[in-house]
């Protein structure tokens, strides 16, 4: 036995030993680690349903490190297929968790939008409320008159003497009457105009009518169609208070909205 | 004699445990494939699984270019699963950054809700 030839030789089992059993941690805690990762996800039927291919990786990297484990020399190849078996492990786990968010996903879209339409609902049944309280102010306003039906006065003061425009202080209730025909789109009306009794008859007649029509097309431009408007004059008749005093003029001085009922069904013209 | 057994067996063993493996060329694309999805779904230095992949794959090159085969499989196999990983996770993060928005989307409906009942 020659110094050389065991020198040698002493060289390559170290060769051999640091080649193949570095510094690295112990294959088995390795193998032990990979092998409970494995167990876990084995057991978990969410990820076995969501990647049963990276379970199945995973076993088989397992396996392999088992199998290498009982060689001399292996333990490198030991580390390494355990660790290919828990990172297929770790895998397996994130498809699955990405499989239970995207499910969770869905069932939340679905209540997002259960929610939208209770808020569209609930905001439309506000805005219904809000509208039966202009009815409410609307009817308060109109007197109801058994044969007419619903009946609203606008007064003398709204417009000028002797002319058919209106007054801007007419707007505000002018612009109700817009907001609660649009909440009530059945409803059509018949705009009414009367004068007292002074002056020509006609002339009365003619006043009367325009002061109706004036109100009507701000109706219209407002956005009313003008298929629920019909237009009367009906001058100097029908007063409401004796033309004897200048207070009973101003009264008679006046145009009358009439409403139909929720059906559209108006009271017959005078 | 009986050295010289023990030498040639021990090179035998050498030869055949650390230099027996064909080129993993395939291994190393599939790696490289690995590490570009990951890459495309916006994996970055930030998750740690892709910068391991990064340095296995450099490892598995330089392995390659020195014909050390059966290193240079074990880091590119080793690459393509730390990418891979890196790849699954960032998806299940942007699902659960997708699942807290639609929280907020609920708590902030639920509230109008609220405020309208």
């Amino acid at each position: 036995m020659s110094a050389k030839t065991q020198a040698i030789t002493s060289v390559m089992l170290a060769l051999l030993l640091s080649g193949c059993a570095s510094s690295q941690p112990n294959s088995g805690e390795a193998l032990e680690a990979a092998r409970s990762r494995f167990q876990a996800v084995r057991e978990d039927s969410n990820v076995l349903r969501s990647a049963p291919k990276d379970v199945i990786r995973a076993g088989e990297s397992l396996a392999r490190a088992d199998r290498l484990s009982s060689y001399w020399g292996s333990a490198d190849d030991v580390r390494h297929y355990a660790y290919l078996s828990q990172r297929y492990s770790d895998i397996a786990e994130q498809h699955s968790d990405l499989n239970l968010n995207q499910e969770r996903a869905v069932k939340l879209e679905l209540e997002v939008q259960r929610l939208q339409l209770a808020l569209r609902e609930a905001k439309l049944l506000s805005v219904q409320e809000h509208g039966s309280w202009l009815e409410e102010q609307m009817l308060s306003l109109a007197t109801s008159e058994s044969e007419r039906g619903l009946v609203m006065t606008l007064g003398d003061v709204l417009f000028d003497a002797g002319q058919a425009d209106l007054q801007a202080s007419a707007n505000r209730t002018v612009l109700k009457l817009v907001h609660f025909l649009q909440l009530n789109p059945r409803r059509v009306v018949r705009i009414e105009g009367y004068t007292d009794n002074r002056g020509d008859k006609q002339v009365n007649l003619e006043l009367s009518r325009a002061r109706a029509q004036t109100v009507a097309d701000m109706l219209v431009d407002l956005g009313i169609d003008a298929k629920r408007i019909e237009v009367q004059g009906h001058g100097e008749n029908f007063p409401v208070k004796e033309n004897a005093s200048s207070k009973g003029r101003a009264q008679n001085r006046r145009v009358e909205i009439v409403f139909s009922d929720e059906q559209g069904r108006l009271g017959a013209a005078r | 004699m009986t050295n010289r057994c023990l030498y040639s067996a021990l090179v035998l063993i050498a030869l055949t445990g650390c230099a027996s493996d064909p080129a993993p060329t395939e291994q190393l694309r599939l790696s490289e494939q690995a590490m570009s999805q990951a890459k495309a779904v916006g994996a970055s230095e930030q998750v740690a699984e892709l910068t391991l992949a990064e340095n296995k794959l450099v490892q598995a090159q330089a392995a390659m270019a020195q014909e050390a085969y059966k290193d240079a499989r074990m880091f590119a196999e080793q690459a393509e699963l730390d990418a891979r990983l890196a790849e699954a996770r960032v998806l299940t993060e942007k699902s659960q950054a997708q699942l807290s928005e639609l929280h907020n989307r609920i708590n902030r409906l639920r509230k109008q809700l609220g405020e309208l009942q």
